[in-house]
Order: structure tokens, then C-alpha cells, then sequence
């Protein structure tokens, strides 16, 4: 069952679910999808998390909308949710190539590979094929501007957070908190175990669309050396 | 160049309306925390409301005209001097170039607005002229304000503030009989903030639900754009779990492990895994935008009926104000 609320005057979250799981995530991207293909009038923008889709609008285009029935804003884009077609099945969203991030692993771009080897008593070539063989999917972007929340990572190297969160963690910093992998799009203070570096901008303004990943997409990370690294990153 | 800054004062950044379309890529709205002054100010010079403004965060900044210009102040964070003489706010204000201008201390809030004739130019950057800072972006090369920063006006003026600008011009400061009534746009209790109850408001015991609506929360010392600390009576769960991240927004309050509140301001993430107890009501968020560390409010109930409701009035009075400001110049 779906359930439809506001979340401000100009924005209207639809909850698909109440437990993070891949077919959820795959469910949301796809009413997203359809979402974008039928906008209604006034639609900013929608955001997918784990078990919901926020849709932010401008109440004073949505008031006006004649097309959509209702009398206040919420009535006309709650309305015009519920009956876009599929949003009780939506169909799962088409599969996008896996993008591959290239990483360094270890040295002073992964300060702590030596630390997230020794708590599992791996070497760290072994912590390294592992991370580069899992496929990781995007269950949403949040935090900060173009950082994943990525499902997938290998129960085999579920490390704690630092006890003590470092003051900067540089932007393209690939790291392992808990069950989580993730990337660091900007450079901002964190507590993840960082065990390499990408030379991919996660996050670049200047791009059309300045997030490269978003929710639905699955990654992997392909280990490189210093000098594809630093070729990469010039 | 239409001014230098002498003097950037404590928090000094370029905003408009925010970024609204690229959330998704968790990229905050951000924007002028008091979008209300942001655009009164705007207004009073003719503008368009989403021209880009100066925020600046109490007072101490100095800057000097290096060219003529046509300004407003707006927002009760600061009054503007010229020498010793206050200008008054919220209307247009014609003034020469070479004159130095000062925001002096005004305890009644904590942010004002300065606006220019054709807005302060800077380049948008996915789609908006607001400062960003934690990625760099917007504004002034996405940065605050800073000691010898040149900026200049927009240079294709608004027929309506062009006309403004050829009432007032002149070889003194200049400025017209006619200002903006904003304390009519305002409830008249500012401790008072009105909010509706949020998702998880539920989540909370009854004496917490009362505690909410009767006792007194002051903002916190670390308060900024990102959002305000409350300190008050903690909130106790009956609800236990956790929330799954989900979107929050400007004016969310989320309780946080140990009880205590926070208030989502214009540069908060996008989304959030704290319970949401409550939402500001969006006509009240100015209000929240004005306060200071250490002063006290007091939230009261409303539905999301009366918040949208309320909006949307507040939206149509701001239509009518630019349409009583072109007629005043013939438009």
C-alpha cells in the first residue's frame, strides 16, 4: 500500500515501502522515471530515497492548473499522483550500463586499506579484489551535492567508522563505513575507513547534470595504478 | 564596478530564490533565508524577486559606491548609514558614487538584504546566483563575501527601475516619501512560530507533544544556514526504530538520538534519517531567518490546509505590492 503526505506546502512525499531493498529501489526509479516523462505543471523536482519519492512543486503554477483537479495544491498533485498510471505497479526502471569507477587503492589516497586488512585479517590484495568485485547499486543521492548511499558491499568487509572523524577527506575518496561503500563527491569532514581514491569528478557543477550517479544506477570499482590515477585525474 | 567591499562583515553572500531543481543530486536549495526581505528588497528597487540580493548576517560590513547606484535594504538584521545618517529601509534609495555606506547592529534579527537595480551580477550556476559554499559554488566564485570584492549591477534595468532611477538621481543620497509596509507581511508575536506537525510527530510521547506546543526553545550558539540547534525539553520516543533517510526541506525540525531539536534552514542536506516532528509553516520561515542565538520561541499548531492556505494570500499580497509600486510610476 501506498501512502500519499506533504512534507511542506510545496512538496509531496509517496512512501512505497518501509524496508530498504533493491526491488523497492528499482520501483521508485522507475514511478520516477515515468514521473519525468508526465510532469505536471509546477513540478521542481522529485527525489527518490530509500522507500520514497518526494515531489517538490511551486504551489502558485500548481494552484493555477486547471488540468489538475482540486482545491488546494496538495488535493491537485496528490491527485495527479495517485492516478498517473502505475504508481500502485510501476514498472521497474530499464537497466542502465554499470559504470565503472576507477580507484587507487591504498598509499596516502587510502590511508586506511592497511587498517580495514588487518580487522578482517585479509591482505590487502584480497580486500581490494573483494571491493572490486561486488556490483554496488545507488539507492539515493543525500549528504552532500552527488554522494551515493550504495547497497552491495561484501559482508567481508563491514568495518566500523573512525572513532575520530578526520577534519578533510579529499573529493573522490572511496570509503567503507559500516555495511556501506561509498565515494566522497566533495572534500568535507568523515569518519569512513578511506581505503582509495577515484579520479572521477563525483560531482562537477559545470556538467548538464552534475551528479554522475543517481538512484537505480549500479557501479563498480576497477583498481588502477598511480600513474592511470593521476592521467585520469589531469 | 558598482561597489567595493570595504569591510565583509561577519557572513556576507550573494542569494536569490535557491536552486530548486536539482535536489535529487542532493544539491541544497539554499537561497536567502529570509526570502520574504530578499524579496521586499528586490521589490522596493523595481526588480524582479529573484534577482540576486546581498545576505548579509548582522552587521559590520562596509562598502563604497564606485559608481551610481539605485539600492535597498531589507530585513531586520541590520540598518544602513551613510556617515552618521540612517537610511531607512524598504524602499529605494538613490545614492552617488564615492560614498561609503555601513550596516550598523539592529537587535531586532540577525540578516538583511541588499538589493541593486538589475541585481548583483554574478553567474548562475544550475540555475540560481545563490552562494553554496560547502561545494563552491554560486555567488562570488561560490565563497563569501570578502574584504576589496568588486560587484556590479545587472545592466539591463527594468523599465520600472529605470524610472525609479530617474526620480531620485542626483548628486546626494536620495530617496522617495513611499516605503514597504513589511511588518504587514509579518505576524505580529515573532517568538511565535507557527508549524505543522510532521510525520513522525507521532513518534513522541503525549507530555513531549505538550512540552512542543507550550514551552519556550531557544536557538543555539551553533546555529548558521545550515540549520539551528533548539535548546528546550527533550523529546521522548515511544516509537522505537529508526527512520529511513528520507527528504527534508527548509523548516523541517527533526529530534535528534537524545531528544533535542533542530530546525533545517537554507542550506540543509536534502535528506535526512531523524524523525521529523514538525514543519514550519513557510510564511513563518522569514521569522525564523531573523533569529539570533539565545532567543526564545514558541510553536503553535497549524494544518497543512491553513499553511498552504496562508501561502498562497501572502503570495497574492506580494503581486499586489509590484503592482501598486508600477503604478505609483505610471506603469
Amino acid at each position: 500500500m501506498i501512502q500519499i503526505y506533504p512534507i511542506s506546502e510545496s512538496a509531496v512525499t509517496i512512501e512505497f515501502g518501509n524496508a530498504i531493498n533493491e526491488a523497492l529501489m528499482l520501483r521508485i526509479a522507475g514511478f520516477n522515471q515515468l514521473l519525468k516523462q508526465k510532469p505536471f505543471p509546477g513540478l521542481y523536482d522529485a527525489v527518490p530515497a530509500y522507500t520514497t519519492l518526494t515531489v517538490f512543486f511551486d504551489p502558485l503554477v500548481v494552484i493555477r492548473a486547471t488540468a489538475l483537479p482540486g482545491k488546494s495544491c496538495y488535493e491537485k498533485v496528490s491527485g495527479y499522483l495517485q492516478q498517473l498510471q502505475g504508481v500502485n505497479n510501476p514498472a521497474p526502471v530499464a537497466q542502465n550500463d554499470i559504470i565503472v569507477i576507477p580507484v587507487y587503492y591504498g598509499g596516502e589516497l587510502g590511508p586506511d586499506l592497511e587498517y580495514v586488512a588487518d580487522y578482517h585479517q585479509l591482505s590487502v590484495d584480497e580486500v581490494i579484489h573483494i571491493h572490486t568485485s561486488a556490483i554496488c547499486k545507488v539507492y539515493m543521492i543525500g549528504f552532500i551535492p552527488g554522494f551515493a548511499y550504495m547497497g552491495g558491499l561484501d559482508d567481508r568487509l563491514e568495518t566500523p567508522r573512525k572513532a575520530t572523524p578526520r577534519s578533510a577527506v579529499p573529493a573522490g575518496a572511496v570509503g567503507i563505513a559500516g555495511k556501506q561503500t561509498g565515494i566522497y563527491p566533495l572534500q568535507t569532514p568523515g569518519g569512513w575507513q578511506i581505503i582509495g581514491q577515484t579520479p572521477v569528478k563525483l560531482f562537477d557543477a559545470s556538467r548538464q547534470i552534475p551528479s554522475l550517479l543517481k538512484a537505480g544506477d549500479r557501479i563498480r570499482f576497477e583498481a588502477v595504478t598511480l600513474s592511470a590515477f593521476q592521467n585520469h585525474k589531469q | 564596478m558598482t561597489i567595493t567591499i570595504i569591510k565583509p562583515g561577519l557572513l556576507s553572500t550573494i542569494q536569490d530564490m535557491g536552486r530548486k531543481n536539482y535536489r535529487s543530486q542532493a544539491v541544497p536549495v539554499s537561497g536567502a533565508m529570509d526570502a520574504l526581505s530578499a524579496a521586499l528588497a528586490n521589490k522596493a528597487v523595481g526588480n524582479n524577486d529573484g534577482d540576486a540580493v546581498i545576505e548579509f548576517t548582522q552587521a559590520g560590513a562596509e562598502f563604497f559606491t564606485d559608481s551610481d547606484v539605485l539600492i535597498a535594504l531589507s530585513g531586520d538584521g541590520a540598518c544602513l548609514n551613510c556617515g552618521n545618517k540612517r537610511l531607512p529601509p524598504d524602499r529605494p534609495v538613490f545614492v552617488p558614487a564615492q560614498t561609503r555606506l555601513s550596516l550598523e547592529n539592529n537587535k531586532e534579527g540577525s540578516r538583511a538584504y541588499l538589493a541593486v537595480a538589475g541585481g548583483w551580477d554574478v553567474p548562475q550556476v544550475l540555475g540560481s546566483r545563490s552562494t553554496y559554499i560547502t561545494a563552491q559554488i554560486g555567488g562570488l566564485d561560490g565563497r563569501r563575501l570578502a574584504e576589496n570584492d568588486k560587484l556590479s549591477h545587472g545592466v539591463n534595468l527594468s523599465p520600472l527601475s529605470q524610472s525609479i532611477v530617474n526620480s531620485l538621481k542626483g548628486d546626494a543620497v536620495n530617496f522617495p516619501n513611499w516605503a514597504i509596509a513589511r511588518s504587514l507581511f509579518l505576524s505580529a508575536n515573532r517568538k511565535i512560530i507557527r508549524v505543522i506537525p510532521g510525520k513522525e510527530f507521532n513518534w513522541f510521547d503525549a507530555d513531549s507533544a505538550t512540552h512542543f506546543f507550550s514551552k519556550a526553545f531557544a536557538v543555539g550558539n551553533n546555529s548558521n544556514r545550515m540549520g539551528y540547534h533548539l535548546k528546550g525539553p527533550l523529546m521522548s520516543r515511544t516509537m522505537e526504530g529508526e527512520l529511513l533517510s528520507t527528504s527534508v526541506t527548509p523548516g523541517t525540525i527533526q529530534v535528534t538520538n537524545d531528544g533535542s531539536l533542530i530546525l533545517l534552514m537554507a542550506d540543509c542536506q536534502t535528506t535526512g534519517g531523524y524523525p521529523r516532528i514538525a514543519q514550519v509553516a513557510e510564511v513563518d520561515l522569514p521569522l525564523s531567518a531573523q533569529l539570533k542565538p539565545g532567543d526564545e520561541i514558541y510553536f503553535t499548531e497549524l494544518s497543512w490546509k491553513d499553511a498552504e492556505r496562508l501561502y498562497l494570500e501572502q503570495q497574492k499580497d506580494l503581486q499586489m505590492l509590484s503592482r501598486a509600486i508600477e503604478l505609483r510610476y505610471g506603469f
